[in-house]
């Protein structure tokens, strides 16, 4: 009995001394020995052909003080290496750092418009593969090289990519752009007829806080891709007519003659149809918006109100039609309209599939839009004599 | 000499079964080849792994208080019902085998990348061996708390993923072929359904024998249900990438972010899996040991379990050179490797005892 007694308290004192040593050993990531990247771009270099990759790590020590301001006292640091697959050129980044990059934190991935135009399989690839990835990072393309946007600032986030991932969050609310996920991106690279897009980013010059000249990263537009490579780039409108179909319109603006509407909500089904074995495209659409100003200098009465909603369905309409008529030119199914067809029409598809692409170009699109003002706001006379 | 003294009610049955079934599904995904018709192929996998189980229980109802090593001596004599026993022990040290490969790497891919295997596998061992010390009635008592707090996660990881879910990507139904959905969803029922075979280990200790075949009923279906939520959760999140990925639960929980506060909840999966693989190796090895000692007529399991336990691990860390021949056996060998030990050893025992009158009438009625 008391024998076994020794052996227990002998037994715990042994694992209490092995717990001081087996924590961590193995898998320990301790902050200071780690360059916490929070933005990658990629890069391929059109005359050597060769990679290269931007990241922009975190100094933790700094982000705490973005007080000290001026010159010195950067919270990121941005670092470019070439090589010739994405991961020698990781490779080759880590081995002049003095730090263990670590990707977890990462807010975007950007491909120079080079790596585009050749394909950026590889780098999905790598980015997919690698376990430390998350599924919810932004994709955006650069209109030159993403080394311009990743150098960029941002005058309120010490931090700019994630200023940046903010800033195309936030600007998706206003309906113009998508934000679009890695996820979301893969899967459409993934399917069979539906093509990629990613938000286009370029950089611009604006007077900064401090009076000096800044560069800022901009949206430009909505890149549109066949399997990995960039074809071509929806402008604002034609960005706004996708949303609009694929059912991604969630605040924001519509001018129109004479007055602004503010979207409060927004509903849109895309309902294939099969008519003698052709293949029509119905788009139904139902917004809900509140006005919010009106130019007319005249007291609302319901026929302006319906000649509003007038216009306003006929601006969205417009919108639609030219997305449609970009993604016929460019003979790419951004609207998801073959995986609709896959949906309701498993059978007919089965033929469809292969010829997707040529048909595409082909089918009719019709637009029907239901609009309708709920809310005029805090007045409904004119503030000016008549 | 009894080998186990403890006896388990049929409520615990129920949910150590759970627990087993889970043991798979919170690792891997079965059903994930047919894509997003994982679902339909999980549903009529659990139709025929309920077939599987009416096979077993019956032959556990026949002879209520003998284990299935017990029952071949029996029914095929001394030698053959031997060698017919070691193929089924072969099995259930195999099949104990395979989970904790595949759970080590898991771990191994997703969580700790420089930890080495081995050292992952003896810290499961050596609690698994600890649970198969103490015998069924812990064990049973364990898998309880364990389960509890499995389905506490799942479905809190469920709830918190509700908005990144699209309908849209469940459809069509029946997309894939027919035969393909066929065996997909017959690897559905080998793996994790089927898989309740082992419990002919346990069977003779569970009290009222007769309410055998609907309390394994009842515990497939539940825990069926629960993988039909996580298998359309994946499917729904994720699209079509739930395909690309190897561990798509873990991938799909990468997705919660409530408020950009409550974000990485992916280690709820890895805490999910390493509690239900506890349950699910120590039943296993539990049957395993069992198994050996019933087999040579020793008067304890326990010395066993070391021994056994080590040749687990080093099986473990050998029988798969890497993550694709891994699931190439798991997904596409074990589908017909399963076969003879989850329908025809029982089946043909079952057909074999009824010819030769077995067991004798005076033995049922005392």
């Amino acid at each position: 009995m008391r024998n076994g007694k020794r052996r227990k308290t002998y037994g715990l004192i042994f694992l209490a001394v092995m717990l001081m040593f087996l924590p961590g050993c193995w898998d320990s990531h301790e902050l200071n020995k780690l360059s916490i990247i929070a933005g990658l771009g990629f890069d391929i270099d059109p005359e050597t052909g060769e990679n290269k990759i931007t990241y922009q790590s975190i100094i933790p020590n700094q982000v705490k003080n973005p007080s000290g301001g001026g010159e010195g006292a950067h919270a990121i640091k941005v670092v470019q290496n070439t090589g010739s697959t994405p991961y020698d050129t990781l490779s080759r980044a880590m081995q002049h750092s003095s730090h263990n990059l670590f990707y977890p934190h990462a807010q975007i991935y950007i491909f120079g418009k080079e790596s585009a135009l050749q394909g950026i399989y590889p780098f999905i690839d790598g980015i997919a593969r690698n376990v430390q990835s998350r599924p919810n990072v932004l994709v955006a393309i650069a209109d030159k090289e993403a080394a311009d946007i990743l150098g960029a600032q941002d005058e309120d986030e010490n931090i700019q990519a994630i200023g940046l991932t903010n800033y195309i969050k936030l600007s998706a609310r206003f309906s113009n752009y998508q934000a679009v996920t890695f996820l979301e991106f893969c899967n459409r690279l993934m399917s069979k007829s539906t093509a990629p897009i990613a938000p286009v980013l370029g950089v611009f010059e604006e007077i900064g806080p401090d009076g000096k000249k800044m560069k800022k990263a901009r949206i430009t537009g909505m890149g549109v891709f066949k399997d990995d490579k960039i074809i071509g780039e929806l402008n604002e409108m034609e960005s706004r007519g996708l949303l609009w179909v694929i059912d991604r319109i969630k605040s924001g603006y519509i001018i129109v003659p004479d007055a602004s509407l503010q979207i409060l909500t927004a509903k849109s089904k895309i309902i294939p149809e099969l008519e003698d074995g052709k293949i029509q495209i119905r788009v139904e659409i139902e917004v809900q918006s509140k006005l919010a100003q009106y130019m007319g200098k005249q007291d609302l009465t319901p026929s302006i109100l319906k000649e509003l909603e007038k216009r306003q369905s006929e601006k969205i309409k417009k919108e639609i039609m030219a997305a449609v008529q970009k993604s016929f030119f460019l003979h790419a199914d951004i609207f998801g309209f073959g995986e609709a067809v896959h949906r309701s029409y498993k059978k007919e598809w089965q033929e469809l599939e292969p010829g997707w692409e040529d048909y595409y170009s082909e089918i009719k699109v019709v637009v029907k839009v239901k609009t309708h003002i709920n809310e005029v706001g805090d007045i409904s006379k004119a503030v000016i004599k008549h | 000499m009894l080998l186990e003294k403890g006896r388990i009610s049929n409520f615990q049955l129920l949910i150590l079964i759970m627990g087993f079934v889970s043991g798979t599904f919170s690792l891997m995904t079965p059903g994930q080849d047919a894509g997003h018709d994982a679902w339909v192929a999980i549903v009529l996998g659990l139709m025929e792994g309920l077939c599987i189980a009416w096979i077993f229980t019956n032959l556990s109802r026949k002879f209520p208080d003998k284990t299935i090593i017990e029952i071949n001596t029996l029914v095929y004599g001394r030698y053959l019902g031997k060698c017919i026993s070691i193929l089924f022990i072969w099995y259930l040290f195999h099949i104990s085998a395979i989970v904790l490969s595949i759970f080590s790497t898991f771990l191994n891919v997703e969580i700790y990348h420089f930890t080495p295997k081995a050292v992952i596998l003896l810290c499961m061992m050596l609690v698994c061996a600890s649970t198969v010390n103490r015998g069924i009635e812990v064990l049973a008592r364990l898998s309880l708390i364990l389960v509890i707090i499995s389905i506490t996660l799942i479905c809190l990881e469920t709830l918190l993923l509700i908005t990144h879910m699209d309908l849209k990507n469940l459809l069509p139904v029946m997309d894939i072929p027919v035969n393909k959905l066929l065996w997909v969803s017959h690897s559905v029922a080998t793996n994790p359904f089927g898989e309740v075979v082992v419990f002919l280990m346990v069977f003779a200790f569970v009290d009222h024998p007769k309410k055998r075949f609907s309390t394994v009923a009842l515990a497939m279906i539940t825990a069926g249900s629960f993988l039909l939520i996580i298998i359309a959760r994946n499917s729904m999140v994720l699209g079509q990438a739930a395909l690309t990925s190897n561990f798509p639960t873990y991938l799909a929980v990468h997705m919660i972010d409530l408020g950009d506060i409550l974000t990485r909840a992916e280690v709820v999966v890895a805490i999910d899996s390493i509690i239900m693989v506890l349950v699910k190796v120590s039943v296993l090895f539990y049957g395993t040991v069992m198994g050996v000692a019933q087999l040579f007529d020793l008067h304890s399991y326990r010395p066993l379990i070391l021994p056994i336990g080590i040749l687990m691990v080093i099986f473990a860390m050998t029988n798969f050179g890497n993550m694709i021949e891994m699931f190439a056996f798991v997904n596409k060998g074990h589908v017909l490797y399963a076969v003879p030990f989850q329908i025809g050893i029982p089946l043909i025992t079952l057909i074999v005892a009824r010819l030769r009158g077995l067991p004798p009438k005076w033995e049922v009625e005392n």
